[in-house]
Order: structure tokens, then sequence, then C-alpha cells
């Protein structure tokens, strides 16, 4: 079902994987909570701006609206949960620096 | 029907939370057990299965898959439910785990009735954040450390399968299962191919699968006790093993390529599970190593594409989710009455805690593969499936993963339970009736699959095999 558009769906590729590399870099490098979590939500924004370019190329932008809408929701929901954990750990640990937390070993 | 199971849950939490504190804190156990319960018998007694279709919102079925599912779901929910009775200080606590219990049943129902992707990653993540809370439970450093971990990888997880989702998408033109069948089988683009393996890797991360194994030992140890009986029993196990079956065998189909990553993955899963389940001296942590080394099991034999090796894997999956929890339970019991994890403390609980201790070996027995328990007989499956199709050395290997399963067990059986009784716990006494029952319970489930295996192998495994 791809139109003539596919090349536009390259084009928000490209920013779509900037963005993701931008993310999981913020994610990997950091020593801060915050900036971690700063990090998942660039994450989201980029896959946000692909899932509405795919439903502009397949011209069910509608359908692509929708998603983006409860993706958007959903998202705040986690964010907040994790938020939320951060401060549980500021509370614990007295700092939002992550090299101080290594207790377990994975 | 199907909506029921959604909603009857959601009423719930919307119950307990108008107002009236006092009355709702005595009330939620009830309510939460009961809610589980009438899943349970829901299942059994395929009460209403077709009266009573209300209107099909969000596109859910129920077919032999999902039934397996939800049954297990049941189960151990109630059994979590019960031991959280037991194990969780104040009511307080108490009132929100019972709450948090009930949505992540919600998202886990609907993860298993949906049959399209989005709709699929929603529950998802409904699952993943009552899990995230669930983990952070005890307010210590390290549960906080457990659950942002889980949390993290999770994230990168769901964005790998959003993405996954939208390439998907453009192709399809929807994200319903049978259309993005349609479109994706049989395609050979490589955009497609990234797709694919975006979602394969992004579900290995949410089922603790080898490479992306990190953030399990730690989640499953630093939670309390009775959530991490929940959440290795059942809430991984559907985001991540169930989501992969379903989505492997119905939408993207059996390539040779995926055959054989989730074979490669399975062994090692098995392997690394196993070995370093041997070294650890933390009760928990090892449960949760021998977890990721039985999850091993259950994709190995989803990797061999077959009809019988996908009923294997789902016969698995469910022995797995009981007597998993069963032995996490077992934890739970011994950890409240000795104060400890670490097993070089104790010997001889056996003694003192008689039907923790022959629970456990019901348990563990089933686990390592031995007749007539119910574990034996899902194993003999997946070792028939990878024999039959060919990969001989592939049933070799997990014959001997399953020799290494018994000798940890072994190993852990006779540090805890068994030999002469430790001078310092030589008082305590057996945990309360609402750790015994549910203990009892999911190893009288073991004993009986095991012993009744013919009738369930023609109910359950059956049906669930011809799906595909």
């Amino acid at each position: 079902m791809i139109n003539d558009n596919a090349n536009l769906f390259l084009i928000f590729g490209i920013f779509t994987i900037i963005l993701g590399v931008c993310g999981f870099y913020c994610i990997m490098v950091t020593k801060n909570f915050i900036r971690a979590l700063i990090g998942l939500e660039i994450l989201t924004k980029a896959v946000t701006l692909l899932i509405i370019a795919a439903g502009y190329v397949s011209n069910r932008i509608a359908l692509a609206q929708s998603m983006v809408i409860t993706l958007i929701v959903v998202e705040v929901v986690v964010i907040s949960v994790a938020a939320g954990i951060v401060f549980g750990v500021f509370k614990q640990i007295g700092s939002l620096n992550i090299t101080k937390m290594r207790n377990l070993k994975g | 029907m199907a909506l029921l199971l959604i909603l009857i849950p959601l009423a719930s939490i919307i119950l307990l939370n108008i107002g009236f504190k006092n009355a709702m804190t005595k009330l939620a156990i009830w309510l939460s057990l009961a809610v589980s319960a009438w899943q349970v018998a829901m299942i059994i007694f395929k009460v209403g299965f077709d009266s009573l279709n209300l209107v099909n919102v969000f596109n859910l079925e129920i077919d032999g898959l999902s039934s397996v599912l939800l049954l297990s779901i049941g189960i151990v929910a109630f059994c979590s439910i019960l031991v959280g009775n037991g194990t969780i200080c104040c009511p307080k606590k108490k009132f929100n785990f019972y709450n948090l219990i009930l949505l992540s049943i919600i998202g886990m129902n609907g993860i298993v009735m949906v049959r399209d992707l989005f709709s699929m990653y929603v529950f998802l993540e409904i699952t993943a954040v009552s899990a995230f809370i669930l983990i952070a439970y005890q307010e210590d450093k390290f549960s906080m450390e457990g659950s942002f971990k889980y949390l993290v990888l999770s994230a990168v997880a769901t964005v790998m399968m959003l993405s996954s989702i939208a390439i998907l998408l453009m192709y399809a033109g929807n994200t319903s299962f049978v259309m993005v069948r349609d479109a994706v089988q049989g395609m050979n683009s490589p955009l497609v191919l990234t797709a694919i393996a975006l979602f394969v890797v992004g579900l290995l991360i949410k089922g603790g699968l080898v490479p992306f194994h990190g953030w399990l030992p730690d989640a499953y140890t630093s939670a309390p006790a009775s959530v991490s009986a929940f959440i290795a029993g059942i809430v991984t196990k559907t985001t991540g093993i169930y989501t992969m079956i379903r989505i492997v065998s119905e939408v993207f189909g059996f390539s040779e390529t995926i055959k054989m990553i989730l074979m490669i993955v399975g062994l090692i899963s098995i392997f690394v599970g196993a070995l370093a389940a041997l070294g650890q001296n933390d009760f928990k942590r090892m449960l949760a190593y021998s977890s990721i080394s039985q999850v091993g099991y259950i994709i190995l034999s989803l990797g061999t594409g077959t009809a019988l090796g996908v009923a294997g894997a789902v016969f698995h999956l469910f022995n797995h989710s009981i007597f998993k929890t069963q032995l996490f339970i077992n934890s739970a019991a011994v950890e409240k009455q000795t104060g400890t994890r670490d097993m070089d403390s104790m010997s001889g609980l056996s003694n003192v805690m008689p039907v923790t201790g022959w629970t456990s070996v019901v348990a563990f027995l089933s686990t390592a593969g031995i007749p007539p328990l119910s574990g034996f007989w899902s194993k003999l499956i997946i070792v028939i499936a990878l024999w039959k199709a060919g990969y001989y050395w592939f049933a070799g290997l997990a014959i001997i993963g399953s020799l290494i399963t018994l000798a940890y067990f072994l190993y852990m059986q006779r540090r805890v339970f068994f030999g002469k009784i430790n001078v310092n716990f030589k008082d305590i006494k057996e945990a309360g009736a609402s750790i015994i029952i549910p203990a009892i319970i999911l190893a009288a489930i073991t004993l009986g699959v095991g012993i009744f295996f013919p009738y369930f192998i023609n109910t359950i495994i059956v049906p669930v095999s011809s799906v595909f």
C-alpha cells in the first residue's frame, strides 16, 4: 500500500534514526537519573515521528493520529511512574548520581 | 465474555477506590481473590463462552492458547494475593498491593486476548507499569534499583516494538494480526526484516532471555516475596514469552532465520541460566536464574516451528508458571520464618517446616523433569519435537541442560531443607496458612497435571496445536 510518498518516509526515517541515536546515547552515557528519563522521552518522540510518517505514507493518517494520541497518554503514565521511582531513589541515597547505585550485580 | 475478563477487574478497582476507606480495605482481599477465582472457574467450566457476546470493542478473542494463559493468570494471581496477605505488613500497603494485582490482571488478560499489535502494546504498558510499582514496593534502595533497571530496559524494548509497529503499519495499512500477516509473509524487503528483528529483540528483552537478561535477577530478587512470585510466575511470561509465541506463529511466520535465532537464544539461555544458578547463594537469585533457564526451553521448543513444538512450548509455559510460582512461595515462607535468604546459613529446615520442604521437593522435581510430574511431560514433548524436526544436537543438549537443572536444585534442597538443622533456627515454626495453602494448591496442580496427563494433553494441548 505504499504510494509515491515512500521517499518522504525515508526522510522521516533518517530523522527518526538521528533522534533515536541521540536518545540511546543519552541513556548510555549519562550519570544522572533525570537525564536518563529525558533520553527515554527522546526515544519515544522518535517513534512518534515514525508512526505519523508511516500513517501519512500509507494514507491512514487518521489511524496514525489516534495511535499517537494513545501513545502520548501511555508514555506520560510511564514517565510519571519513572519519576516517582527516581524520587524514591533520591530519598534513599540522597543523590541523583547513577554510579552511587550499584548494589545489585545483574 | 472476553470483554468481561477486562471489565470486571476494572470495575473492582473502581469500586475499591470510590471511598469508604476502612470498609474497602477489608473488602479488598476478598474482592481480588474472588476476581481471580472467578477467572479460573470461567475458563475451566467455559461459563458463557459463546452466550455472552458483548460488543467487541477491541477485537478480543479467546482461543486455546489464550485459555491456557488466562487459566495460569488466574491461578498465579490467586496464590500471590494469598501470599501477599501473609507477608506484607501494614493494611494500607496490602490494599495497594491488591489494587496493583488487579490492574496487572487487566493488562495481562488484555495481552492474551487482543488480536492487534497496537492494542497489545497498550496492554503491555499497563502490565509493565503495575509491575514497576510492585517491584519498587518495599521502598528500599535495592528495590528502587531493580525497578529502575526493569523500567529503562522495558522502555527501550517498547520503543523497539513501536518502531516495528510503525514500519508494519506502513506496509499493511493496519495493525491487526491478520492484515499484518498478509502484508508481511513472504516479503523480503530489508525494511520488513528490520521491523521483524526489532520486534523479536524487544520481546526477548521483555522476556529476559540471555543476552538481555541483566534486569531479571535484580528485579526478582529485590521485589517483596509475593511480588516476585507474581512477576516471575506470570508477568514476564505473559509480556515476553506468550507474546513471542503468538506473534511469531501467527504474524511473522516461521522463517529459517527466526527459527535459528530462537533456537540459539533458547539454548544459550538454558545453559547460562542453569550454570549461573549453580553458583548462587541467595535463594531468590537462584530461582531467578533458574527461571531464565526454563524460559530457554520454551523458546527452544518454539524455534522448531512445528505444531508439536508450539504445543510443547505452551505446555511448558503453563507448567513453568505453576512450579516457579510455587518455588518463589516456598522461598517467601523460608524468608519470612528465618529472616534471611542466604542458603549457606540455613540447613535442615524440612524438620521444622515440613509442608514447605515437601512442596518444594515436588516443584523442583517437576522443574528438573522427573516423571510422573508435569514438568517431565512438557520436557518430553519438547525433546520429541526437537528430534522429529531433525535437530538431534539440540535435543541432546536440552537433556543435558535438564541434568544441570536437577544438579542445582538438589544442591539447593540439600543446603536449605535437608540435613541437620541449624541451631539458630531450631525454634521456628511452619509459615502461616496463607503461605501454606497456595503452596499446597500449586503442588497439587503439578502432581495432578502429571498424573492425569492424557486428559490434559487432549483437552488443553491438542486444541492449542491445532490452531497452527
